[in-house]
């Protein structure tokens, strides 16, 4: 497999502020690559260099075999973004919207006219055709982004968040969207904080904070080595912990206290769990270890304002 | 300065917008060239007798003309690419396909200058339906080719107090201490001649004087070689106003 993008000590200042920290990475071509983090991480700059809108500050950052930079057409040519905000010509209707963004690709009329037609059955809008965007829903709105990105046949494209704010039936719309173009060969880079979303979609993520880059891996194995196998809540007052911390402490579980909540990480569960009946504690629940676990324990319970 | 052909396709995208929005532009336009020429023209010039043995009207309609391109290029430039900035964050999703910063800024000020040729060519539709007719057909091509070169300048001024206005209460400042001055002192609604020295000078330095002296000219067919001198001012003006709208506004929208 190829590389399409290659960063190395890729970093982006905002005057005095350091939003992307000389971070590097690969991606390959054909595969999905997620930039998790929580707000302020330094996700929507990272994805904003490679797809050229945002000048790249010091280190190296190649797409496609060519520099990023802010006049690179070249790689805005091949590239295609949904946006986290909605950007959408709101003086235009859904067909004018299409039409509008084929001619800044260069498409001719006949041929955008078509990729029209296939693109609104693809998101399931032709009967939105002459609609405003006032007029359409957020999640008609979300679907329309996808459809615009796909007008040049994009070998990478590049969503940012694409799922917020949306309820769940037309989030699996989009998911499902963007799995059927991955097997088209396309390439996808996805930033979300939505866990899920990237356990649905992506082959390897990131987890950013603070414009770094603390962990890089396939999901389902930074799960296991960063948490486990399971999970294990136990509502208790915070003084009980000390007692029950030493009672467990022959299980080979990392614990943590975080407001209300005693989480053990446990690869196997099946003592601890003995002992917990044992110990006739009603408030614990026990769940398979997940994404957000991962996220959690990397960038810090705390709210992140 | 990255610009290609794409300007066209960020005028096209204005021009489709713009269907929704011409019987009320075009109301306004219309409206306001008559406002001026029946209560200057033909109120204010019942007094004023004539002007280089020709009805003040024929004064009056060249002056107007290159002021309605001046406020209407002016504001689709302030109000117009505002909006489509900061409200509709247009230019964001612009940005990311092939078209650049500098095709789009250019592509606003293209548009805006169309917009002000629009309502110059409906005020000289006014103006001949009253009677009011340029010198020769040439003349009349020649006031076109003056409404879009005038149209750029202000356009590109316009976008240089946008690059950097915070809210549209900022327009205010441009508006009421640059544009409505000019409208007064550059010698549309009366001749210079009886002004002050200082007043002379200070109107010197108002492109919109230029503009009309060049447009008076073209419309009564009688030209001065001082005018080149006026073309250049208007000319050296206005490209520099283009660069440094384009830079700024480009300023504002990369980060």
């Amino acid at each position: 497999m190829n590389t399409i993008i290659t960063a190395k000590d890729l970093t982006k200042k905002y005057g005095q502020f350091t939003a992307v920290d000389a971070i590097s990475f690969d991606i390959t071509e054909g595969e999905c690559f997620g930039f998790l983090g929580p707000n302020g991480a330094g996700k929507t700059s990272t994805i904003k260099m490679i797809h050229c809108v945002s000048p790249v500050t010091s280190g190296t950052l190649i797409v496609n075999g060519t520099p990023a930079h802010i006049d690179n057409r070249a790689i805005k040519m091949m590239t295609g973004v949904i946006p986290q905000e909605i950007t959408l010509d709101i003086d235009l209707t859904v067909y004018e919207n299409l039409m509008v963004f084929a001619n800044f690709f260069d498409i001719k009329r006949k041929e955008a006219k078509k990729r029209i037609a296939d693109l609104l059955k693809f998101v399931e809008l032709e009967q939105k055709r002459k609609t405003k965007i006032n007029e359409l829903s957020t999640g008609m709105k979300r679907r329309l982004l996808v459809a615009r990105s796909l007008l040049n046949h994009p070998k990478l494209i590049v969503a940012d968040e694409p799922t917020t704010g949306l309820d769940p039936q037309a989030r699996h719309l989009i998911w499902q969207r963007l799995r059927q173009l991955k097997t088209q060969g396309v390439t996808l880079i996805l930033t979300t904080q939505y866990m899920e979303e990237a356990q649905q979609l992506c082959d390897r993520i990131v987890v950013m904070n603070g414009g770094k880059i603390l962990k890089e891996g396939v999901p389902a194995k930074l799960v296991a080595d960063e948490i486990g196998k399971e999970v294990i809540e136990i509502r208790i007052p915070k003084e009980e912990d000390e007692k029950l911390v030493a009672e467990l402490s022959s299980f080979s579980c990392g614990h943590e206290r975080v407001g209300d909540t005693l989480y053990f990480y446990c690869r196997d569960r099946h003592d601890l769990m003995k002992k917990l009946v044992e110990l006739n504690l009603d408030n614990y629940l026990n769940r398979p270890a997940s994404l957000e676990d991962v996220f959690l324990k990397l960038t810090g319970r705390s709210l992140i304002e | 300065m990255n610009l290609s052909y794409r300007v066209y396709y960020v005028f096209f995208r204005n021009l489709i917008s713009y269907k929704r929005f011409v019987v009320p532009t075009f109301l306004v336009s219309l409206i306001e060239p008559l406002f001026y020429l029946i209560t200057f023209g033909i109120g204010m010039g019942a007094y004023m007798g004539y002007f280089g043995g020709k009805p003040y009207l024929y004064f009056l309609v060249p002056g107007v003309l290159v002021s309605s391109v001046m406020l209407s290029s002016t504001f689709e430039c302030l109000y117009g690419t505002f909006v489509k900035m900061v409200h509709e964050k247009l230019y964001d999703s612009l940005i990311a396909t092939p078209v650049s910063a500098e095709d789009a800024i250019a592509g606003d000020i293209a548009w805006a200058s169309f917009r002000g040729l629009v309502s110059g060519t409906l005020m000289i539709i006014v103006a001949v339906f009253m009677g009011i007719l340029p010198v020769s057909l040439i003349s009349l091509l020649l006031l076109l080719l003056l409404m879009i070169f005038v149209g750029i300048l202000f356009a590109s001024l316009a976008m240089i107090v946008t690059s950097f206005a915070p809210s549209f209460d900022f327009f205010n400042y441009y508006t009421e201490l640059i544009i409505t001055p000019m409208l007064f002192f550059s010698g549309v609604f009366f001749p210079l001649d009886r002004f002050p020295a200082w007043m002379k000078t200070l109107s010197w330095f108002m492109p919109l004087t230029h503009a009309v002296k060049i447009s008076r000219a073209v419309f009564s067919g009688t030209y001065d070689p001082e005018l080149i001198f006026s073309f250049l001012i208007i000319f050296v003006l206005e490209a520099i106003a283009f660069f440094i709208g384009l830079k700024l506004m480009k300023r504002r929208l990369i980060k």
